[in-house]
Formats: C-alpha cells, sequence, structure tokens
C-alpha cells in the first residue's frame, strides 16, 4: 500500500467513523461535535484531491462556523425532553426504520455508482497538480468569468437571507419574549 | 502523505514538527515571566524576584505546583469533554504555527550513513507547506471555539457555559474583521503562501504606478507601507481572537468567576494557557510576514545575504544553513517585539464592555476593513492603468 | 502534499496532551471527595438553576450573520489572487466592477442590519 492511498483509507475511516457516530450518539451535542469532526475530515479529503482551496472553505465555513452555531445552540436548550421523546415512541420508530431503509438505498446506490466508475477513465475532468496556488487561480479565473452570473447571485441571497434571519429573531410570541 | 522521499527526510519532518511544538510549549513559561515582571514594571511593583536568579526559577516552581495539584472534576461535568477540552486546546495553536516559514529553506548534500548513501535534501523551517498558507491558518484557527464550547458546557457550570457563549460569539465577530483586512494584502502580494509573501517585501520600497515607477530607497518594502489601514485591523483583531486584554470578555471575573476555564484547575488549566499563548504566537509571526517582511532583514534580500555566505563558508550547504540561521534569527526579533506588544498592551488597556465590544468588532472594524479592501482594489486598478 | 505532516502532528499533541493530564492526575495526590466540594462553583451559595435556561437570541443571530459575511469575505480571497491576474490579461475592469457590485451588495446588508438595530447589545 502507498503512502497516498493509506492517507486516503486512514481519513476514510476517521470520516466514516465520526460520521456514523453522528447518528449513533444519543446526546445531540456529541453528535454536533462529531458531525464538525466529519467536516475536518472532509477537508482533509479534499486536500488529497489537490483542492486546496474547498479544503480551506470547507475547514472555516462548515467546521469552523456553521457547526460552532449548532454545537452553540445546542448546548444552550436543555434537550432532555426532547431526547426522550426521540428515544422512544411508535413515531419515532417508524422514522427510523424509514431512515435506514434510505440509508441503506443511498448506500447501494453509491456502491453501484463507484463500481460503474471503476471501468471508465474520467479524463474530461482535469486535475492540476502543482502548488495550492495555482488550483485557487483556475477556480478564480473561472468564478469571476463563467460564472459571474451566479456568484452575484449568491450575494444578492445571503442579502436576502440576512434579512430573513434577522426579520425572523425580530417575530414575537414563542419562548424567547421579554 | 509525503513528508518525504525516504526514511530519513521523514524522520527529519517528523522530528521538526516535534520541535516546533516543544518550542511552542516551552516558550509559554518564558512568556508568562515576561509577562509577570512586565507588568510589575509598568505598575511600578518588583514581580516575582524571589526564586532564582531574575525570579527565572519560578516557572519551574509553578510547575510543580501544578503538578502537586489534587486532581478535580466536578460532580456535574461530563468527564469525556471535561478531559478533552484541555488537550483539544493545544491543537489549534499548534497546528496553525507549524504552517508559518520561520526562515529560507537549507540543503543537505549527500553522504553515508549505514552503507548506503541518501540523496541531496532540501529542508523547510516550517512545519509544513500546505499550499493555501493563510487561508489554512485561518481554518485551523476557527476551529478553536470547540475548545471554549467543549471546555465551557463539559463543566457543567452556568459560569462556564456563559463564558463559552461570549467567548465564542466574540471570536467570530472578530473573525470577519480578520478575513477582511488581509483581502487587501492578498490583492498586493497575489498569493496565500506566506513565503511568497516574505520574498516581495525585499529590498527598499519600490512599485510601479500607472507606468511609473516609484522608489524610496530609506524605507523598506514592507507590507505596512502599503496596508497600514489593514494592519490595524489585523493587529485588532488579532486581540480578540486570541481572548486577550482589552478582548478578554470570556472571563470578565466581575460576572463570570473566571469564565469557560472556572473550573479546571492545574496542569489542565496551564493546558488553556498554552493554547491561548499559542494562539498569541500565530498572530505575532503573521503580523511580521504580513506588514513587516517576515525572516527578511531590512533593504537586505535573500540572494545578497546567500552571496555573502557563500564568500564565508567552504560549501553551499554550509552556506544555505548560515542564511538560514541568520534570517531564523531576524524572524525572532520581530517575532519576540511583537510578543511584547501583546504583552505592553494588555497592561495598558482598559477592558471593554460587552456591547462596546460587538459595535467595534461589527460597526467599526467591519466597515473599516470593507473601505480597506475596496480602497486597494481600487488603486491597485487605478496603478495598472 | 504535507497532508501527513498535519495528521502527525495532531496526533502527537493528542497523545503529548493526555499523557499530561494523565500525569497531573498521578502527582496529584489522593482525591479527598466531598459532596459539598465537588459541586459546580457558585460563589459559597448553594447553586440556584433554572431548569431551561433561556439565552437571548442575539447569540444565535450573532452567529448566522457572521456565518453569512463569512461565505462573503471567503469568496472575495479568489477573487484577491486573481485579481492582478485579470488585470494584465485586460479583463481587470469587468473583474473589478463585478465585484464592486459584489461588495454594494454586502455594504448594503451591513447598513441594513445596523440601521433595523439587529446588531444591537444592551
Amino acid at each position: 500500500m502507498t503512502a497516498d492511498s493509506f492517507l486516503f483509507w486512514f481519513l476514510a475511516i476517521v470520516t466514516v467513523t465520526s460520521g456514523l457516530s453522528v447518528i449513533l450518539m444519543n446526546n445531540p451535542i456529541y453528535s454536533a461535535l462529531s458531525l464538525a469532526m466529519t467536516m475536518v475530515g472532509i477537508s482533509a479529503l479534499f486536500i488529497t484531491l489537490n483542492a486546496f482551496f474547498i479544503a480551506g472553505v470547507q475547514l472555516i465555513v462548515y467546521a469552523g462556523a456553521v457547526m460552532v452555531l449548532f454545537t452553540m445552540v445546542l448546548m444552550l436548550f436543555d434537550l432532555k425532553h426532547e431526547m426522550q421523546a426521540f428515544v422512544k415512541g411508535k413515531f419515532t420508530g417508524f422514522i427510523k426504520v424509514a431512515s435506514v431503509g434510505l440509508l441503506a438505498g443511498l448506500l447501494v446506490g453509491a456502491i453501484l455508482m463507484s463500481v460503474g466508475l471503476f471501468t471508465e477513465k474520467t479524463t474530461d475532468n482535469p486535475v492540476t497538480f502543482g502548488t495550492g496556488m495555482e488550483a485557487t487561480k483556475a477556480l478564480g479565473r473561472i468564478l469571476y468569468t463563467k460564472y459571474l452570473l451566479g456568484f452575484e447571485a449568491l450575494g444578492v441571497l445571503l442579502l436576502v437571507i440576512a434579512i430573513g434571519a434577522v426579520a425572523l429573531s425580530r417575530s414575537k410570541g414563542g419562548t424567547h419574549e421579554h | 502523505m509525503n513528508m518525504g522521499k525516504d526514511a530519513f527526510e521523514i524522520i527529519v519532518n517528523g522530528l521538526k514538527l516535534v520541535i516546533i511544538f516543544l518550542m511552542i510549549v516551552q516558550l509559554v513559561p518564558i512568556l508568562v515571566w515576561v509577562e509577570r515582571r512586565g507588568s510589575a514594571f509598568i505598575q511600578n511593583r518588583l514581580g516575582p524576584n524571589r526564586v532564582g536568579p531574575l525570579g527565572l526559577m519560578q516557572l519551574l516552581a509553578d510547575a510543580v505546583k501544578f503538578l502537586t495539584k489534587e486532581s478535580f472534576v466536578p460532580d456535574t461535568a461530563k468527564p469525556v469533554l471535561y478531559y478533552a477540552a484541555p488537550i483539544f486546546a493545544l491543537i489549534p495553536g499548534a497546528v496553525a504555527f507549524a504552517a508559518i516559514p520561520l526562515s529560507t529553506a537549507f540543503t543537505v548534500g549527500t553522504f553515508e550513513l549505514f552503507g548506503s548513501s541518501w540523496g541531496p535534501y532540501t529542508f523547510l523551517v516550517q512545519g509544513y507547506d500546505i499550499g493555501i498558507g493563510i487561508v489554512f491558518i485561518l481554518g485551523v484557527s476557527s476551529l478553536a471555539a470547540y475548545t471554549l464550547l467543549m471546555a465551557g458546557w463539559g463543566s457543567g457550570n452556568k459560569y462556564s457555559l456563559m463564558g463559552a457563549l461570549r467567548a465564542s460569539a466574540q471570536t467570530i465577530s472578530y473573525e470577519l474583521a480578520l478575513g477582511l483586512s488581509i483581502v487587501g494584502v492578498i490583492i498586493m502580494y497575489n498569493t496565500f503562501n506566506l513565503t511568497d509573501m516574505t520574498m516581495a517585501q525585499q529590498g527598499p520600497l519600490h512599485f510601479s504606478f500607472m507606468g511609473y515607477t516609484v522608489a524610496a530607497s530609506w524605507l523598506p518594502n514592507w507590507g505596512i507601507f502599503y496596508q497600514p489601514l489593514g494592519a490595524l485591523l489585523f493587529f485588532t483583531a488579532t486581540f480578540a481572537e486570541s481572548n486577550r486584554l482589552p478582548f478578554d470578555l470570556a472571563e470578565g471575573e466581575a460576572e463570570l468567576v473566571a469564565g469557560f476555564h472556572t473550573e479546571y484547575g492545574g496542569f489542565k488549566f496551564n493546558m488553556f494557557f498554552i493554547g491561548e499563548y499559542g494562539h498569541m504566537m500565530v498572530a505575532a509571526s503573521l503580523m511580521s510576514i504580513f506588514f513587516f517582511g517576515g525572516f527578511g532583514i531590512p533593504f537586505v534580500t535573500v540572494d545578497q545575504v546567500h552571496q555573502w555566505a557563500v564568500t564565508v563558508t567552504s560549501t553551499p550547504n554550509w552556506a544555505s544553513a548560515l542564511v538560514a540561521l541568520i534570517h531564523f534569527l531576524v524572524f525572532n526579533v520581530k517575532f519576540f517585539a511583537f510578543l511584547w506588544i501583546f504583552i505592553w498592551v494588555r497592561w495598558t488597556l482598559p477592558r471593554f464592555r460587552y456591547d462596546q465590544l460587538m459595535d467595534l468588532g461589527w460597526k467599526t472594524m467591519l466597515p473599516w476593513a470593507l473601505v480597506n479592501t475596496i480602497l486597494t482594489a481600487t488603486v491597485v486598478y487605478i496603478a495598472s492603468l | 502534499m504535507p497532508l501527513g505532516g498535519v495528521i502527525f502532528i495532531v496526533i502527537f499533541i493528542a497523545i503529548f496532551g493526555a499523557f499530561l493530564v494523565w500525569l497531573s492526575i498521578k502527582t496529584g495526590g489522593k482525591v479527598h471527595y466531598h459532596p459539598v466540594k465537588y459541586e459546580p462553583y457558585e460563589c459559597g451559595l448553594p447553586a440556584m438553576e433554572k431548569k431551561d435556561t433561556k439565552v437571548s437570541v442575539k447569540f444565535y443571530l450573532t452567529a448566522i450573520l457572521f456565518i453569512l459575511f463569512d461565505i462573503e469575505i471567503i469568496f472575495m480571497y479568489p477573487w484577491a489572487t486573481t485579481f492582478r491576474d485579470f488585470i494584465s490579461s485586460g479583463q481587470g475592469g469587468l473583474v473589478f466592477g463585478s465585484m464592486m457590485f459584489f461588495l454594494i451588495v454586502f455594504i448594503f446588508g451591513l447598513f441594513w442590519e445596523v440601521k433595523s438595530k439587529a446588531l444591537e447589545w444592551d
């Protein structure tokens, strides 16, 4: 086994294990921390694919921002009642069985896809080797010319989300009324 | 993977990482001593001066005291998170610091060892060069928020939790200004790579503006002269990121006892301290790389130093080693100057109120960082016309 | 690709830190347990704890706004690295203008949030 494939298997096992512990942990806070670990693992996998900038974004945005928010929210709510409701009951059992079915389907689909991909060589998406800067610059060159409209639309979309978040936080009623 | 192409290179690179980590750990007691003596000097006191010469043995005495403390876990704590948090606190600072170039690379020629010949090597004076330099460092540093949250929630104390909440809200607020203040730097140097940034700051000040070449031989070609506003914003934001005064709201003693590490004592508390100082070291070295020429000597390029080194040493390998050593020392001078400024500011400025802190981050620093970005882009665009 | 180094140092620090914690437990001496001593810290009074702690929604709002602005800032990074390349290839005006539009949307968002007092702390 070469060093690169050893690294891949190591990262894959770490990522999948922490991904599994997200759904197997009873306490939602441990689940959130495992999900953060999964994000870090995915970021490392991106580095093995030479997608350095995407790896950095994964680390900054998902592991460093989104999951921090999730963990913060979960730590502040006392989720004991919700946990009880989620562990027992017929409805929960149904959801669990349904999720297992969906997950199994997804897994079978993923395996079939990758078996199908073994035979054909994917040469139509070239991988740029070299330093991390070349890949990042290639991304920049495409993003600000070919996908310019999508980029500007994203700016507007983020603005709409920000306004929506502020509006939601202002709505009266619920548990946060002073 | 590829830490090296054969066993020797892998071992050297591994040892290098261990040495960098141990350097951080060893620097902490020295900085604590400097901080205590320095604060005493600023406040017209004596500071620790009883144990050993100049009180230097105080560090050892403190370490022994930390080790003999009774191991304490509150009954309400979650033991796994409670113990994991201080261990995790060591990781982000050290991993980020290892990505910082401390000097120029040095070469080792072929040599015979254990009956086989080992090829020529080039070793970076840096833990690893991950390819995206600053983005990697920002990403790893942003993981430090988990330390706060794990410690705060794992302690099972409401003061810890509130302290962790405040601290993480503060770090994420200032991360915006931090990230935005270096966009101008990236435009200037056109790269994320920290070594390339350092190399771009060699020699005296010179740049081209609308086809004319402007040169000022009495100033070094440092980033601070191109990005003064960015430097100020970046330095301020790093204070908030490392939770130091005047931004140490996380441990506002009157309201929150001691913040997220209320329930920690002994060596576990000390490990949080190492983490905090690790962030400080990353900030100080980034400051010197972005705005003060990194390991470069002012007015002198690396090539000039290398030419001089060739004349005084016998082999090219020794010359490259001498160049690396000189630049490492120059880097350390700048590095310690910024660490001293961190300590100096801590004992000079009072603490902010929480609403003032948030206002400063969102309503002052973020808009000014935006202004800096727009200004830099406009000037760069006009200069190219 | 120096990822191996990162993983190596993370594992090394984890082992090193675990060793330090283990050492401090071993050298810490005998644990003298008393239920009052092992209560969470509370200024010498019996701890008062509400069943469900309410925390200001400001913290969540700050975190959500942080994520949004963080994404916008991340999108400026590849632009900052390629801006000079675009200028030298003659597309500088287009890329400059497109980023200025993006920044105007950003500034409008920030301005609106300050105006709507979403960032007020009291």
